[in-house]
This record gives C-alpha cells, sequence and structure tokens, in this order.
C-alpha cells in the first residue's frame, strides 16, 4: 500500500531533525575538544607529539567521511561493543570533526605573532599560562569565523549517518520516500530543513569574516 | 677579558652574587650557521652593558640566550648563580629574575594596559591582585604614564607602548634587565623618551644588557660597550676608548657607518 505524503509525514520528518542537531552538537562538542588537545600538540616544541597528531589529521582530511563512519561502526562491532548506530556516528563525526578543527586552530594559533609567545615566555609564564592567558584569547578572535563555517560542513555531513542506520533528518527522508514513493517531494522538503539550518550559519560565518578584516584592517 | 671580570668570589653576608650573568664558551647554531662563537662575557651586579654590531653579527641571539628564549649548544650561562644548563626548573628561576624589552614592543594586544603589567606577577609570582595592580601604579607613574593604565596598546603611540613593555617587565621586579633594540621600531621623536626612561633604570642601580645602536646612550650610560661581528665578541672596552681609539679595524668601520647613519642624540 501506497502512503500519501500527508501533514504526518512532513511532521516526521522535520521531528527527525532534532536527531541531526543533536549528532552535530556532540560532534561539534566532542570534536572541539578533541580538536584543542590536537592543535596544541600539533603546535608544540615536542617533535612526537607533532608527528602523532599531524598523521591523525592527515588520516582523517585524506578518507571520507562515510568510510569514517563504516570504519567505526564495524570496527566498534568487531571489537565486541555492539551495533550502535548512535555510538559510532557520534564517535566518527566528533574524530572528524576533532581533525579539521584541530588543522583549522592550528592555523589560527600560528597566526599570533611569535613575539607574543616570547614576551610572554621571557616574564616567566609557563606553558599552560601562555596559552590560556596570551595565544588562545587571540587566536580564538580569528578562528571564529572559519569555525562557524565548519561547524556547516558537519551540520550536512550527519546526513551519512543515514547510511549506517542512524535515524537523523536524511534517514527519515528516505523512510517516508520508501512508504510514499514521493522521493522529489520528500528530499525537498528534507534538502530544504538542512538549507534552514545552515544557512544563517554561513551567512552569521561570513559577517563575523567581515568584522574580523575591519578590526584587523587598522 | 681583564682579569677583574672573572673575579667569582663575593663578599661575605651579601646575598646577591656580585656577577650577574657569566656566559663561557656559549656557541649557537640556527641549523649549519653559527650565530654565536665562544662567547664568554661577564656582566658584574650593576653593571650596564652595550652591545653594538652590524646586523646579523648575533647581538640579539646573545642577549636571546641569556634567558633561554634561544637555547645554546656549547657553553655555560650562569645568571644570578643559577646555572641555565643544570636543568630542573632553572630556566624558570632565571626568567622570573630577568626583565625583557623587545624591538617590537609585544604588548599583549587583547588586555589593558594594566592587564599587561599584573599578568605575570599575578600567575608566576601569585601575588594577590591588589599588590600586583600597586606594584604596576607605581612602575607606570615611573615610567610617566599612570593614566593610560586602561587603554589598550592600540590606542597608544609607539613610544607609550615601549614604556608600558618596560613597567611590564619592571612589575616583576627583576634583577637584569634586557634590552633588544628598544628603540628600532620607534619613530624618531619618541626615541628620547624611551632612552630617557632607560637612563633613570640606569641610574638606580639597575644591572642592563642592552642592544641598541643609539651611541648617545652608549656614552652616557654604558660601563662598557661589547661591539660584536659574525657571532664573535671582537671588543670590549668602555665607551669613551671604544667611540675615540677603536682599536679594531671591523670597529672602526662599523662606527664609521654609524656615524654617517645616525645623528649623535642630544643631551
Amino acid at each position: 500500500m501506497i502512503r500519501a505524503f500527508g501533514w504526518g509525514e512532513v511532521l516526521f520528518i522535520v521531528w527527525a531533525l532534532r536527531w541531526t542537531l543533536a549528532l552535530s552538537a556532540i560532534a561539534f562538542i566532542g570534536g572541539g575538544i578533541c580538536g584543542l588537545a590536537v592543535a596544541l600538540a600539533r603546535t608544540s616544541t615536542s617533535r612526537a607529539l607533532r608527528l602523532v597528531t599531524t598523521g591523525f589529521i592527515r588520516l582523517f582530511q585524506g578518507t571520507p567521511l562515510l568510510m569514517q563512519l563504516f570504519l567505526v561502526y564495524f570496527g566498534m562491532s568487531i571489537f565486541g561493543l555492539g551495533i550502535d548506530p548512535w555510538a559510532a556516528a557520534a564517535v566518527a563525526l566528533s574524530l572528524h570533526a576533532a581533525a579539521f578543527l584541530a588543522e583549522i586552530w592550528r592555523g589560527c594559533i600560528e597566526a599570533i605573532p611569535p613575539g607574543q609567545n616570547e614576551a610572554a615566555t621571557a616574564l616567566g609564564l609557563t606553558w599552560g599560562s601562555r596559552m590560556r592567558y596570551v595565544i588562545l584569547p587571540q587566536a580564538m578572535k580569528i578562528a571564529v569565523a572559519p569555525t562557524v563555517g565548519f561547524l556547516v560542513q558537519l551540520v550536512k555531513g550527519t546526513s551519512l549517518a543515514a547510511i549506517i542506520g542512524f535515524t537523523e533528518l536524511t534517514r527519515s527522508g528516505q523512510i517516508i520516500s520508501n512508504a510514499t514513493f514521493q522521493p522529489f517531494l520528500v528530499f525537498s522538503l528534507v534538502a530544504g530543513l538542512y538549507f534552514v539550518i545552515c544557512w544563517p550559519l554561513s551567512f552569521l560565518a561570513s559577517r563575523l569574516e567581515r568584522r574580523l578584516a575591519r578590526a584587523t584592517a587598522r | 677579558m681583564s682579569a677583574a671580570d672573572d673575579r667569582s668570589e663575593q663578599p661575605a653576608g651579601s646575598a646577591a652574587p656580585l656577577i650577574a650573568v657569566r656566559m663561557q664558551g656559549v656557541s649557537k647554531w640556527f641549523g649549519s650557521f653559527q650565530a654565536l662563537n665562544k662567547i664568554d662575557l661577564t656582566v658584574r651586579r650593576g653593571e650596564k652593558i652595550v652591545v653594538c654590531g652590524p646586523s646579523g653579527s648575533g647581538k640579539s641571539t646573545l642577549i636571546r640566550c641569556i634567558n633561554q628564549l634561544e637555547p645554546i649548544q656549547a657553553g655555560s650561562i650562569v645568571v644570578d648563580d643559577i646555572d641555565l644548563g643544570a636543568g630542573g626548573k632553572n630556566v624558570q628561576r632565571v626568567r622570573r629574575e630577568v626583565g625583557m624589552v623587545f624591538q617590537s614592543f609585544n604588548l599583549f594586544p587583547h588586555m589593558t594596559v594594566m592587564d599587561n603589567c599584573i599578568l605575570a606577577p599575578m600567575k608566576v609570582r601569585n601575588a594577590p591582585k591588589d599588590e600586583a595592580i600597586a606594584t604596576a601604579r607605581k612602575y607606570l607613574a615611573r615610567v610617566h604614564i599612570p593614566e593610560q593604565a586602561d587603554k589598550y596598546p592600540a590606542q597608544l603611540s609607539g613610544g607609550q607602548q615601549q614604556r608600558v613593555a618596560i613597567a611590564r617587565a619592571l612589575c616583576m621586579n627583576p634583577k637584569i634587565m634586557l634590552f633588544d633594540e628598544p628603540t628600532s621600531a620607534l619613530d624618531p621623536e619618541m626615541v628620547q623618551e624611551v632612552l630617557d626612561t632607560m637612563i633613570d633604570l640606569a641610574e638606580e642601580g639597575m644591572t642592563m644588557v642592552c642592544v641598541t645602536h643609539e651611541m648617545g646612550f652608549a656614552r652616557r650610560v654604558a660601563d662598557r660597550v661589547v661591539f660584536m661581528d659574525h657571532g664573535e665578541i671582537v671588543e670590549v672596552a668602555p665607551p669613551e676608548e671604544f667611540f675615540e681609539r677603536p682599536s679594531h679595524e671591523r670597529a672602526r668601520l662599523f662606527l664609521g657607518q654609524i656615524q654617517r647613519t645616525h645623528k649623535p642624540v642630544p643631551e
């Protein structure tokens, strides 16, 4: 029997948006925490730390997100952690976000003139204090716009979690499409919902970028 | 180097060492380029040393080694009786006692002048905030800009920024001050206000090592002038001797070039 594409179906899809948002938030927070650690390691004076974290970043930037999802999903079941699309999607997207955010933030940290770190060092501040009070507050200002820009990529990236069976926006679209045989209509709605989330973010990112450009033009 | 430079014995009962900095056989390479070649230099407590020389001669590298902004590959540096090469927390201890002023000021642009001044005393010396603020006010008054405490560095002139940088370093109560071309990035009309601050500091008895081409300052303040070239100390002499009768050809050449481009600073 073919279901009609009515309000119930629309609501089902719109309601699935919360899982897309939740997954995005988890990946962004998890990726942010790991990404900061990786960015700090990547800019440290320890060669070993730099090599390991560079390898991590290259690996995740050089493979498709879908493969990362597959590997974490099937990897977890091989290592006896069961088959859990939620956990697999959260872990894979967090690692993915960590690699990209680390690389963005590394650039921001390195953009701070070396004299800042030297002056802080000469004052006797430890590495932790130098980062916390001198380098990171300045790097954060530069980082805001590209970070919001990456968040847009991350929100869209969560759609791939549908393939490992995580029911978010795209997956709920597939379910409704299979029941109603109205793929064009259904996926137009799904795409529209992504746009409603991502467009304001993109807009915000470019505004922040312009504001930063004005602030640093002096 | 004279025998007097090598004295290391201290008078009985004196807590502060007579020797502020002792560099022995210090060598430093950047890759295959040798920036410092077997440097021997002793700075006595209260002494003012001016280091000069052509660009690339290693003078900045020399003073950056004193607080280990640059690690050295050979030789030893002892600052205020603390051996930098002995590991442990020694580097940290030395940096607490040594203030540094940079060519490009390097104030923290996201902090007010006051916050620039109290950060290190609070985080490194664990000074209470009100005490750190009182110290900062004292030193900002001494460099003649007490009214700028709540401004951001970008709101100040170059000369004012450099005086804040000096005050910031003084807030740590350093025993030794290093100056790395402190007036080279300044507009000409602001050079004197910074030099005056440095002269005040010298007259209070601060131990100072200054990399500068301000020969008027060197004549007035320096106990000895160190002339460097190609990573070596070529000549060490009191200023009048160095400027009137430099004993090395390279020093004569350098002084000739300096005097063509730099007008002597009026007293």
